[in-house]
């Protein structure tokens, strides 16, 4: 028995994936409700829901028990690339993940001590991922590590799949993680690696990954990646289905997903495609999508707390004591706004399966007053976040510094200012908690980083829509 | 007030600093302290006094500081306004000076204060003029009153503390060092950043009975490894929250065990079980720690 009550189990679990109610539009599938369940682990997931996101395989400021006790998703995404730095006096180890032993139940469940019926979801890498400027080769992704850059080849990422047993895994895909769209040669070039590297993880041998695997699919137009598509929808979905799902770098391609291969239809749709706010999830809901992995939740914003939320914090504690936790740096202010921010987001997903339960127009009409009730960009959040940490983005030049210093001046004397960097003794301390990590210090921000650091209120039911308090903090 | 010594100019009337907040200027004195504590409605409330580092040359200063402290808790006693429900603990002062230290006790025990806390140490003196001071304290101060030591934390010093009579303690070590990176563990404070923990698949100390230790197919466990301490301290937070539940729990379990050793008319093979653990050699046991014991009736050394 786990935390959770459950017996640690030491294989994926099967999943079957129920449309329960899909709605047709224009001869086209839309807006749907399924569930999503996972045998042997008893979990299930009613759909359209979202996972959340770890960060180096923890749900961030929420221990392994709390995510048991207080958290109401049942799932989340992991990157392998969290687990597989190579520090400089030790190049030659091998990652320690790798050796979790058996005694632990699944392998990337024991070595996070996550509960075994917590769905976990392996892809190469973090959401959204930092571009590596080497690009991918025909047989590697480059990834980002806490030491820096590595080239992991397509291979040795399924290996790791096949050993550390995720129950749903996302076989490499050749993206660029730019801003920019990829010129068409590029494009095709993508389609074609991403082609070839599906081909090998479906390879017959005795390191075929046993977890549910869903198949990515490329944020480039239909017609660049068609020849993939369609040898996901003829090779893959017929004999005892071994396609799983589709994992979508970009939902917009659904419409065509719907039209072209009707084979697909049946498959769980998870979205990758970092919905900036409520209204690109809504749209991505209406156009067909099942699950989300958020990178937007994990949060830190003193926003006032929800009316009426029925949260742990929020049933346990004022707003003002998270206000002053946050403004005081101290840990506890994440956490608990981390377990609000996981209630408010479940509360919205609940509401829209609510609506999506009576019908499509009613789902609708609740999404066009959401539209018209919400700010389309959400003013920026005023919180303190932890610190940056060096795996979270890379620094670009003449960038300022991401992280502001711990204090400032407090006392009379200038040396009073020093009053955080005390401790020395003691090393390197945790985010922005009692000391500096020095290293990390000048790193500063780029690329798309976009969060959302405190959600909506209310659900999305046919009748009401709660008031926003949603805060988007939009660096750069 | 000795966190905020540097930034601090202290008068009779009280200590003027500037707020963290806002940087605007700020006065604390004892009435005002005793009004802020009445609004907590904490069950210990303690008495705004003079400190200064026990190091201190200074001895009229230090005379001073003492002196200070003892008008302050008396106004601290006027201003307290729940007494039936609010214990108030005097703070001894007095720095290393001994005699200055029972004079401190000798007025605030006349006070009659529901508790009484021993202040001013862990400021960097020897580990000898330490225990020398709890123990002048201890002895002159009544039975049936908790006695507690202030800012005391690490394992060692507590277990030393109660054989010289203390009751009490408090310090921010134990979860600092879990944001750090440290376990502190019966066998010593493990830095679980070092590379040799990075493929420990052990629990952070082994039959610890903390949620993060006792194994993940147990109620209410997690099953923590060092591997995965290891792989998350100083990135994640959650590493820091784990640390710090192991911690807290090993700080409380010594207690725990501490209490029961002194019930079962034990403490002495407690506190020689205690050492052993941390110095398996039985050689190289700090000298403060066996002069303190032994002037208690404790031998470390006795087999
Ligand atoms: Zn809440
Ligand atoms: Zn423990």
């Amino acid at each position: 028995m786990t935390n959770d009550g459950h017996e640690l189990a030491d294989e994926p679990a099967a999943m079957t994936f129920e449309l329960l109610k899909a709605a047709v539009r224009d001869g086209t599938t839309v807006a749907r409700l399924g569930r999503l369940a996972l045998t042997g682990c008893k979990s299930v997931v009613d759909t359209p829901n979202y996972f959340g996101l770890t960060s180096r395989g923890v749900v961030p400021h929420v221990t392994p028990d709390n995510v048991s006790k207080h958290l109401q998703t049942n799932g989340a995404y992991l990157a392998l690339e969290d687990f597989i730095e190579r520090p400089q006096q030790y190049s030659t180890r091998s990652p320690p993940i790798y050796e979790t032993p058996s005694a632990l139940g699944k392998p990337l469940h024991g070595f996070t001590a996550l509960p075994s019926s917590f769905i976990t979801v392996l892809g190469a890498r973090r959401l959204p991922a930092v571009p590596a400027p080497a690009g991918n080769t025909n047989h590697a992704v480059s990834i980002f590590t806490s030491t820096g850059f590595q080239v992991l080849p397509t291979k040795d990422y399924r290996n790791a799949v096949q050993v550390l047993k995720p129950d749903i895994a996302i076989p490499p895909a050749d993206l660029t993680h730019g801003p920019t769209t990829p010129t068409s040669k590029r494009a095709v070039k993508m389609a074609e690696r991403t082609d070839d590297w599906i081909k090998e993880w479906f390879v017959d041998d005795d390191t075929t990954p046993t977890a549910s695997t869903f198949a990515p699919v490329l944020p480039i137009p239909y017609s660049m990646q068609w020849e993939y598509l369609e040898r996901l929808s003829e090779d893959l979905t017929t004999d005892n289905r071994r396609l799983a799902g589709l994992a979508l770098y970009d939902a917009d391609i659904i419409p065509d997903l719907n039209h072209h291969l009707p084979n697909l239809l049946p498959l769980p749709r998870l979205s990758l495609a970092a919905p900036p706010t409520p209204h690109h999830i809504l749209r991505q809901i209406s156009l067909g999508v099942d699950l989300f992995a958020l990178p937007f939740i994990n949060a830190t914003d003193l926003s006032p707390f929800v009316q009426n939320c029925t949260c742990y914090a929020c049933t346990r504690h004022h707003r003002a004591f998270v206000h002053h936790l946050l403004s005081a740096h101290e840990m506890l202010g994440w956490t608990l706004l981390q377990l609000h921010n996981h209630a408010v987001v479940a509360a919205f997903f609940a509401g829209i399966r609510q609506t999506l339960a009576v019908s499509d127009d009613a789902f609708e009409a609740a999404r066009a007053q959401f539209h018209a009730v919400y700010e389309p960009e959400l003013p920026a959040g005023t919180g303190e976040r932890p610190r940056a940490r060096g795996y979270h983005f890379k620094s670009g030049a003449g960038e300022g510094k991401r992280n502001k210093p711990g204090w400032g001046k407090l006392g009379e004397e200038e040396e009073a200012a020093a009053v955080a960097g005390k401790a020395k003794g003691d090393g390197a301390a945790v985010d922005g908690v009692d000391g500096v990590d020095g290293k990390l210090q000048d790193l500063s921000l780029s690329g798309e980083e976009v969060k959302i650091e405190f959600l909506i209120s209310g659900t999305v039911t046919g009748e009401t829509i709660g008031v926003t308090e949603a805060a988007v903090e939009k660096d750069r | 007030m000795v966190s905020l010594l540097k930034l601090a100019t202290i008068t009779e009337e009280g200590v003027r600093f500037l707020s963290p907040h806002d940087g605007s200027p700020m006065l604390l004195t004892p009435e005002h302290s005793m009004s802020l504590q009445n609004s907590i409605g904490s069950d210990i409330m303690m008495q705004l006094d003079d400190v200064l580092v026990t190091t201190s040359p200074d001895i009229v200063r230090m005379r001073e500081a003492m002196e200070r402290s003892v008008r302050w808790l008396d106004r601290c006693i006027v201003a307290h306004k729940n007494p039936d429900r609010q214990n108030l603990f005097c703070i001894i002062q007095g720095g290393l000076d001994l005699e200055m230290r029972r004079e401190c006790c000798r007025e605030m025990v006349a006070r009659d204060t529901p508790g009484i806390a021993i202040g001013g140490l862990s400021g960097g003196e020897a580990k000898d003029d330490f225990c020398r001071v709890v123990a002048a304290c201890t002895e002159l101060l009544p039975e049936l009153k908790p006695r507690y030591v202030m800012g005391i934390g690490y394992p060692e010093d507590l277990v030393v503390c109660v054989a010289l009579g203390a009751d009490m303690f408090d310090c921010v070590w134990p979860t600092r060092t879990a944001r750090f990176g440290n376990a502190v563990t019966k066998d010593g404070v493990l830095n679980m950043k070092r590379e040799k923990y990075a493929k420990d698949f052990g629990p952070i100390e082994d039959g610890c009975g903390c949620p993060c230790c006792r194994p993940a197919d147990q109620e209410g466990a997690m099953g923590i490894t060092r591997a995965f301490v290891h792989h998350n301290a100083a990135k994640e937070t959650v590493s820091a929250h784990l640390l710090t539940i192991h911690n807290v729990w090993y700080q409380l379990e010594l207690m725990r065990q501490a209490r029961k050793a002194i019930i079962a008319d034990e403490f002495p093979a407690f506190v020689r079980e205690f050492f052993n653990n941390l110095y398996p050699d039985r050689v190289s046991y700090p000298s403060w720690a066996t002069t303190a014991l032994r002037s208690v009736g404790i031998d470390l050394f006795k087999p």
